[in-house]
């Protein structure tokens, strides 16, 4: 009976420790890139970092993984005290406003038509490859 | 005073997180989805009470500063998918190599045809990634990081209501272009749309997004000679 909340407890427990864990890889990446790499971002070389020790088996995929989850299912809440920065910008209410969601609009449907249609093509281009290599075996 | 209502700040921000996803969970509706409803409500609470933005961030800048930890988080799901991307290496990169130039020059060249400000058109050129590498690259190219962020979230909006009609309007065949649609063009909503249509097309979606993330970030330098 008792056992139930112990494990989510522990669950918790452990997925807050690989949060402090990621957190301490960003803190030294973003200490290296200032020192050594101004122009690779600290996250873009904390992500490098840890997918070198991950290759290299330096670091268990266990000790990162719940918490690595969480990171990402929850981003969406890290970025709202940005988005609210706008309040900072009255003039980019009415016509400019407007046509900034015009430019997202647009640029976000091309966007989805080029890309979209690209990777198709790649993919029938992956299959004639694979198709080549498979008769070329055989013969 | 102040740093009670900052602290109130951070709570209302927690609750109303919460309470959105809850709802959108449950019922599903466009309008509770959290990335709309939940910087609508702040900022709306923000302007009707006269909180100085400064107010605002002085506790929040926590959530904000998370941000970094979950950008170097983005190493595990590529580290778990690396027999998918091996796979479909040729059409994925095709996907990102062609999706961040056209959706950086498009945004830069409308926002320049409608006559945008220059910190604008800057600040629109890495809306279509996700957030912390769209943030990283507008502060390494002199756009505001803030504008960029609020572009971002408007795009994961477009993108979650365009992303269905344009994958009926387009003659797709294979799951990977109809993920690479949704994550190429709408970071983390794309994402979580594409999930909805099928694993497949959610990895692919969440692969499109990351790699064009970290390829936008190493393009900066481009960008910022273009704009």
């Amino acid at each position: 009976m008792k056992n139930l909340p112990n494990i989510a407890v522990k669950q918790s427990l452990s997925t807050l420790l690989q949060v402090v864990l990621l957190s301490l890889v960003w803190l030294l990446a973003s200490r290296l890139s200032h020192s050594f790499l101004p122009a690779v971002p600290a996250g873009v070389l904390g992500m490098f970092l840890v997918l070198a020790a991950l290759a290299l088996g330096w670091l268990p995929l266990a000790w990162c993984k719940s918490g690595a989850r969480w990171l990402l299912a929850e981003m969406l809440l890290f970025f709202i005290p940005a988005t609210v920065a706008v309040v900072q910008y009255p003039q980019l209410m009415g016509s400019i406003g407007l046509r900034i969601v015009l430019v997202i609009l647009l640029s976000t449907v091309l966007v989805m038509t080029v890309t979209s249609l690209v990777v198709d093509a790649g993919y029938k281009f992956e299959i004639l490859l694979k198709r080549r290599k498979r008769q070329h075996g055989v013969s | 005073m102040e740093n009670l209502l900052a602290f109130g700040c951070l709570l209302l921000t927690l609750v109303l997180y919460w309470l959105a996803k809850k709802l959108y969970r449950r019922t599903g509706n466009w309008w509770s989805a959290p990335l709309l409803a939940v910087p609508l409500l702040v900022i709306g609470a923000v302007v009707v009470g006269h909180i100085p933005y400064h107010t605002y961030f002085q506790d929040t800048h926590w959530l904000s500063w998370l941000l970094g930890p979950a950008t170097v988080a983005f190493a595990i799901p590529i580290y778990e998918q690396r027999q998918v991307i091996r796979k479909h290496a040729l059409s994925l990169s095709c996907g990102v190599l062609v999706a961040m130039p056209v959706a950086v020059l498009s945004s830069v060249w409308l926002a320049r045809a409608f006559g945008l400000s220059e910190l604008l058109q800057k600040s629109l050129a890495p809306r279509s990634i996700s957030t912390p590498f769209a943030m990283a690259t507008a502060s390494s190219i002199g756009a505001s990081p803030d504008l960029t962020a609020v572009f971002v979230v408007i795009t994961g909006v477009a993108g979650m209501l365009l992303g269905e009609l344009m994958l009926m309007l387009l003659p797709l065949r294979s799951r990977l272009a109809k993920g690479a649609l949704l994550g190429a063009a709408a970071h983390g909503a794309g994402t979580a749309k594409a999930n909805e249509l099928g694993a497949e097309e959610g990895v692919v979606a969440s692969l499109t997004m990351m790699l064009g993330g970290i390829a936008t970030v190493f393009a900066a330098p481009l960008i910022a000679w273009f704009v």
